[in-house]
């Protein structure tokens, strides 16, 4: 509707450029172009719609008092202050970070190392492909719920690997770092695969003639991975790390589906001693059980600003390294 | 008068802008609720019976009955819609946990006093019917099912302990927490594994269900750090420290397993914990026998139905409610749906007086009926459910993580204070 109104008042330029010849010689200037700003303007209208407006409204309430229903109350600056005093959110900013170290981290490495192997691999190459992409696309739900019976203490998958192993159980989903531990888990073995064929991707882009090159200087599989694949493939590691970065701070079904319990407590609340409690989840819990929907805006901003610092020092980190 | 490019792109955005405007006034023209012709009913998956809603489809022929099962998280939906003033429901159910958050917008809901509502009080459980009135004595909720709170539990294995196995005589030796620890004690002693209780929580939770005061008072005053919160907490921490209470948490795996087992042989829970048995451990069927609670009645659970503003036509919407919710009804709904009624006069009727093969053919009504009917009229404040989510994790912290018990509890209080002091409640 939007857009078939304004065609015609954008169309106007080409009568005014009749009038005023000389501006026809100079480059075509933004509303010269309006068939295509009117092609992807659906986008930018729907993001104004559907992102910028509550974007903006979330910073205007996290400046009010507002359960939901009522009428909203001023509150200046007062969700923010009691922000940066509240333990709790400290506590699921870490063990944000926390989770989100011991995942990423050593998930991009078996990722590279899948794509190493894919890109040699000759055999069922598309077998592979498909199948460390599987967890992916498999319903984080329904993997959680597995992964609750895999770590579960008495009868866990997990724990009888363990006593196999002449080693004592672990209450997995009972102490602090078990529970950090088990979120990482679940998140690695979901991500590997997909980050695998994005640098399965960026491998494909290396001249071959570097291997070769270095086959001839007599360079070992080690050597090549660490000084050829890895300095090539710097771009790409950069973008999953970002990407990996983002979803690693924002991650919330994960622990939320693997430490909900029916004992009456928040499904939010992130296990004993709200040690699997991420950020997103806090805010969850602050916003929609608690019906604090000033103070649930006021840590989404908190979350943004906290994600915002992290992907720039990884973006600083890494371009250093470029020099 | 010429024309400039920038007159011109403020022009263009000017009509943007006016067609977008004019986008949101038609928004507003958008039915917001009934039309006359339609009148829409929210409620949950199993929040009602379904053949009780087909029939009433059937029964109300002056306007169509639109009924929808709202998936998801029901109450940040609702208040959504409610928020955003469109497609608003004429009918809509409030979850039990939820009426108090709900209670001081009662202007959002249409007063059922002013349709007649007090006319069919008496038929209804008196504290049940207290919970759906706001604090400026109108009422938005219609009493739907309740939650009556009862002992289940696995006679042969109290048996093996040396416990009684009659529910009569489990409901009077077991009548106060002091004497249900004790029996704990025993069963401890005598059944290798085997936990009275699942864990320190269950005991707090149930204890304060029993009573009539929370968190905060009607004038606002926190009073977490009153006697009622004390014994209770003081309470599970005593069965915490005797070794009474399970590591296990309720609705796992692990848990599961050991109810299958027997090693949890005693379990407390709302009428629709029935339900949730038959369908985590079905190998324990005719295993299990039911008992009055410990400490006296207790309620968990059980929702409303209310009738929002934008009802154009409340007097039907009223009448629609009652006959769904009538006694007759809300009988059905405890056949179809396990609803446990709020009509005392449904706990006589046939249907409901049926002997139950997974609890060995008793006929529970006999322990839940009586429950339901001396529960007490009990405030709850919108601001408990975050102040009890502090004093809860603590209670975890102990029980999962073998926190100090003092410890847990002073930094439980520290919390409740910071966060009453935070949504203006007095301290």
């Amino acid at each position: 509707m939007t857009g078939v109104g304004a065609a015609p008042t954008l169309g106007a330029p080409a009568d005014d450029g009749v009038r005023s010849v000389p501006a026809r010689a100079k480059p075509r200037s933004v509303l010269g172009h309006w068939r295509l700003y009117l092609a992807i303007s659906p986008f930018y209208l729907l993001f104004l719609c559907f992102g910028l407006i509550p974007v903006g409204f979330s910073l205007y309430l996290s400046f009010h008092r507002w359960d939901g229903l009522g009428s909203m109350e001023y509150a200046g600056l007062s969700q923010y202050r009691y922000l940066l005093s509240d333990g709790q959110f400290w506590n699921s900013l870490t063990n944000t970070l926390i989770i989100w170290a011991i995942a990423t981290l050593p998930m991009l490495f078996i990722a590279l190392v899948t794509a190493v192997m894919l890109n040699s691999a000759v055999r069922f190459k598309n077998f592979y492909r498909f199948a460390y992409f599987l967890p992916n696309v498999t319903s984080v739900v329904a993997v959680a719920i597995i992964f609750t019976s895999i770590f579960s203490t008495n009868f866990g998958l997990a724990n009888a690997v363990l006593q196999g192993l002449g080693l004592d159980q672990v209450a997995w989903l009972n102490t602090d770092w078990g529970i950090k531990i088990s979120i990482a888990v679940l998140m690695t073995w979901q991500w590997t695969g997909y980050n695998a064929l994005i640098f399965l991707t960026g491998l494909q882009t290396i001249p071959s003639e570097l291997y070769e090159a270095a086959r001839v200087d007599g360079a070992g599989p080690v050597q090549t991975f660490f000084r050829i694949t890895v300095p090539m493939m710097r771009p790409i590691i950069l973008f999953t790390l970002v990407v990996s970065t983002v979803t690693g701070l924002q991650s919330f079904t994960e622990p939320q589906v693997l430490l909900a319990n029916t004992n009456n407590t928040s499904t939010f609340a992130g296990g004993p001693g709200n040690s699997g409690q991420t950020m997103v989840l806090y805010f969850f819990q602050q916003s929609f059980d608690n019906n604090d929907f000033g103070y649930g805006a006021a840590i989404a901003w908190g979350i943004f600003l906290v994600v915002a610092i992290f992907s720039i020092v990884n973006w600083r980190l890494v371009q250093r390294g470029e020099k | 008068m010429h024309l400039s490019r920038r007159a011109l792109l403020y022009a263009g955005l000017a009509t943007t802008a006016t067609a977008a405007l004019g986008g949101t006034t038609a928004g507003c023209s958008v039915p917001n609720g009934s039309t006359g012709r339609n009148m829409t009913l929210w409620y949950w998956t199993g929040g009602l019976s379904d053949k009780v809603v087909a029939d009433a489809k059937k029964r109300f022929t002056d306007i169509s009955l639109k009924p929808a099962q709202i998936g998801g998280y029901f109450k940040s939906k609702l208040l959504t819609t409610m928020t955003g003033r469109a497609y608003v429901p004429d009918i809509t159910g409030l979850k039990g946990e939820d009426m108090a958050s709900y209670l001081p917008n009662a202007e959002q809901f249409i007063d059922l006093r002013t349709l007649g509502a007090e006319k069919l009080k008496d038929q209804y459980l008196p504290w049940k019917w207290a919970e759906g009135i706001a604090p400026d004595g109108s009422m938005i909720g219609f009493p739907i099912d309740t939650g009556p709170v009862a002992h289940y539990f696995m006679p042969e294995v109290f048996d093996r302990a040396g416990l009684p196995t009659d529910p009569a005589d489990v409901g009077k030796e077991m009548d106060t927490w002091e004497k249900y620890l004790a029996a704990g004690e025993r069963l401890k002693k005598k059944v290798r594994g085997a936990h009275m209780v699942i864990d320190a929580l269950t005991i707090y939770q149930y204890m304060i269900a029993q009573g009539t005061q929370r968190y905060v008072d009607e004038e606002r005053r926190f009073i977490g750090d009153h006697e009622h919160v004390r014994r209770a907490w003081n309470m599970a921490i005593d069965a915490y420290e005797r070794g009474l209470c399970s590591r296990y948490q309720s609705g796992t795996p692990d848990g599961n397993a050991a109810i299958e087992n027997g090693l949890l042989p005693s379990q407390i829970g709302a009428s629709w914990v029935a339900g949730d048995l038959k369908l985590t451990v079905p190998k324990t069927k005719g295993k299990w026998r039911v008992a009055a609670l410990p400490g006296g009645p207790a309620n968990n659970g059980g929702s409303f139905l209310a009738i929002t503003k934008s009802c154009r036509q409340p007097e039907l919407a009223f009448e629609i409610v009652t006959w769904l919710l009538n006694a007759d009804n809300q009988t059905r709904g405890f056949t179809d749906a396990t609803l446990f009624p709020s009509t005392p006069a449904s706990y006589q009727q046939e249907a409901m007086r049926a002997p139950d093969p997974f609890f060995g053919g008793q006929a529970t009504i006999d322990v839940f009926g009586p429950t339901a009917e001396k529960i007490p009229i009990a405030y709850h404040s919108p601001y408990d459910y975050p102040l009890d989510q502090a004093v809860s994790d603590e209670l975890r912290n102990v029980n999962a993580l073998g926190k100090d018990p003092r410890r847990a509890w002073k930094d439980a209080m520290a919390k409740c204070r910071r966060i009453a002091d935070h949504l203006g409640v007095l301290t």
